[in-house]
Parts: C-alpha cells; sequence; structure tokens
C-alpha cells in the first residue's frame, strides 16, 4: 500500500474513531440513566409491596389482639351487652396498650424493636373499628385478615361467644412474600 | 513504516470501539440485575423471616389465649386445667403452687397464664393436694405487662402434679 492510501486510512480511522467515542459515550450516558431509573423502580415497587404485606400483618395482629382482649373480658366480667360495648371502646380507645400487646407479640416471636417501629411507622393501628356487625342481640367483631368472633346476646345477656375463628386463626395461608420478579432493564 | 504501523493500530482501536460499544450495554444490564438481585433478595429473605416468626408467635400465643378463655368457660379444678393446656400443648405442662392456690402455665417467656383458685383439696387415700373453684385467669403476661405477671408469680413453689 502506497504511503498517500495508508494517509488517507489514518485519517478515515481517526474520524470514525471520533465519532465511535462520541456514540460511545452518548450512549453511556443514557445507558446508566436507564439502568439506574429502572433499578430504582423495580427495587422501590418490589419493597413497597412487601413492606405493605408486613404492614397488613401487623393491623391483623392489631385486630386479632383486640378481639382475643375482648372475649377475655367478656368470659372474666360482666356478661352483658351493655359491657360488650364499653369493653370494645375501652379496648379501642387505649392505644398504647394496644401497641403494647402487639409489640409484646412480636418480641415474643423473636422480631426486634427496630424492625417493630419500621413497620409500626408505616402500619400505625389498624385504622376504624373491629366491630362489623352491630345489631340487637348480635355482634361481630373482625379479629384479622378472614376472621370474626360472634357474640350472641339474649335479653341483654351474654348467651354464647364464638370465637373458634381466633382459635384456628392463621395468617400464612392469606399472607404472603412474593418471590422478586425478574429484572428487566426495558 | 511508521505511517502503516499507525494506520494499523488505529484499525484496531476502530473495531475495538465497535466490539465496546456493543458491549456496554450488557455491562449495565449486569451490573443493573446484579443490584437488583442483591437488593430484592435481601429484601425476600428478610420480611420472610417476619412474616413467619410473626406467623409461628402466633400459632403459641392463640393456644394461650384459648387456654385462658375456654378455662374461664369450663374449668374448675387444677385437674381441668391440666386437661385443657396438654389439649393445646401436650409436651407442655403448668406448674402448681398450693401455697398461693394458683396454676401457671408458661408457653413460652411471651406466653403464660396463671390460674387464681379459690381452695386446695387433698385425696384422702393418696394424699395429693390439687386446686379447685377457680377464680380467674391472669392474661397480663399475654398483654404485654411481663413484669407485674412476674412479680404476682414470685415465690411460687411446685405443688403436685395430676
Amino acid at each position: 500500500m502506497d504511503k498517500k492510501k495508508m494517509k488517507i486510512l489514518v485519517v478515515v480511522d481517526v474520524v470514525i474513531l471520533v465519532v465511535l467515542i462520541v456514540v460511545l459515550k452518548s450512549l453511556q450516558g443514557g445507558y446508566e440513566e436507564q439502568a439506574k431509573r429502572t433499578v430504582n423502580e423495580q427495587e422501590s415497587s418490589y419493597l413497597e409491596k412487601n413492606t405493605q404485606v408486613l404492614v397488613e400483618q401487623w393491623r391483623s395482629v392489631d385486630q386479632y389482639s383486640m378481639a382475643w382482649k375482648l372475649v377475655y373480658s367478656m368470659l372474666s366480667g360482666a356478661k352483658t351487652e351493655a359491657a360488650f360495648k364499653s369493653n370494645l371502646a375501652a379496648i379501642e380507645n387505649d392505644k398504647d396498650a394496644r401497641f403494647k400487646q402487639i409489640s409484646h407479640l412480636y418480641t415474643g416471636a423473636g422480631i426486634n424493636d427496630a424492625v417493630q417501629n419500621s413497620i409500626y411507622e408505616k402500619a400505625g393501628l389498624a385504622e376504624g373499628t373491629i366491630l362489623v356487625k352491630n345489631e340487637k342481640g348480635s355482634k361481630e367483631v373482625a379479629c384479622g385478615k378472614n376472621c370474626v368472633v360472634k357474640f350472641t346476646f339474649v335479653k341483654g345477656k351474654l348467651k354464647n361467644v364464638d370465637y373458634s375463628a381466633l382459635v384456628q386463626y392463621n395468617l400464612a395461608n392469606s399472607l404472603k412474600i412474593e418471590k422478586p420478579a425478574e429484572y428487566h432493564f426495558e | 513504516m511508521n505511517l502503516k504501523n499507525i494506520a494499523i493500530a488505529l484499525t484496531v482501536l476502530v473495531f475495538g470501539l465497535i466490539a465496546m460499544l456493543f458491549m456496554q450495554k450488557g455491562n449495565y444490564v449486569n451490573q443493573a440485575k446484579e443490584h437488583y438481585d442483591a437488593t430484592t433478595a435481601k429484601s425476600f429473605k428478610g420480611n420472610s423471616m417476619v412474616l413467619e416468626l410473626v406467623n409461628n408467635g402466633i400459632e403459641t400465643n392463640k393456644s394461650t389465649w384459648a387456654i385462658a378463655c375456654q378455662a374461664l368457660q369450663t374449668v374448675k379444678t387444677s385437674q381441668d386445667m391440666a386437661r385443657l393446656e396438654a389439649k393445646f400443648f401436650p409436651a407442655t405442662k403448668g406448674t402448681m403452687s398450693i401455697t398461693n392456690k394458683t396454676r401457671r402455665f408458661e408457653a413460652s417467656s411471651a406466653n403464660v397464664i396463671v390460674s387464681t383458685f379459690g381452695k386446695v383439696e387433698e385425696d384422702k387415700k393418696t394424699g395429693v393436694k390439687s386446686l379447685a373453684d377457680l377464680q380467674s385467669v391472669d392474661v397480663s403476661v399475654l398483654l404485654g405487662n411481663v413484669v407485674a405477671s412476674a412479680e404476682s408469680d414470685e415465690g411460687a413453689e411446685e405443688g403436685e402434679e395430676e
């Protein structure tokens, strides 16, 4: 190859190199931005979904704990419809006691304070009342996810408490942490 | 000669850059995937463990509550209580304090109930003492009031097991 052709080749190479470097740099920035964005979006979405399960579990445990306390109150104290009303109000309104009872269960299960607090910060306590049916002589309270306790009164006196749902309470079937989906760059 | 070498080197560089151009996307995808996999796997493992531990905790807790509530409905004597305990926890037995007329059942350190009876009865043939006339079932520990309950049970002595 003669010297002139060599010179042309060098010039063409240099031009191509410059173009390639420009393309490389611009794509690099685009890929980096896309990688960061997609990772953040997909990680946040998964973590949020997971946290939501723990939030739901915490609130369910709150309802579960209140329901047990109510059943116990009704069996150990005055067995009247009026007592049911006052016991329920006292239990629902004592938010410190509610937190203490949930926290005690979590601590007993081996969950440390830091984890409990991080869940509590997002979950708070179960909202609203656990009273889901309030008819004369027949009351029902929610005792967690898919759980209801039934109280029957006759002439204002407690006739029966059906808390079998509480005894059989099992969150394992209704709350699950899903495995993460595959990461998608696009 | 020098010009020839430079031309060859630059051409190699051009092909190298073209290869990099095609590979760089793969590198970013791999790095991003590694980060995503590590973060989500940690979250999956940690949160699954919390979920499972709490569910296991509920298993013990609900059975202890069930003993307390069913005791209020059906139990009269410490023998009745022992049968109820065995129904939910076949491997765990409660302990009696004849002096305090109490029976303490501890499913775990977080799940304790203390039943208080009204009187002590003694089998005339065997001399075995038991408790009768259930007065109350203390669920302070289940409510998270651990200290108060521990103090009330202090000094309890072992009684006769049924």
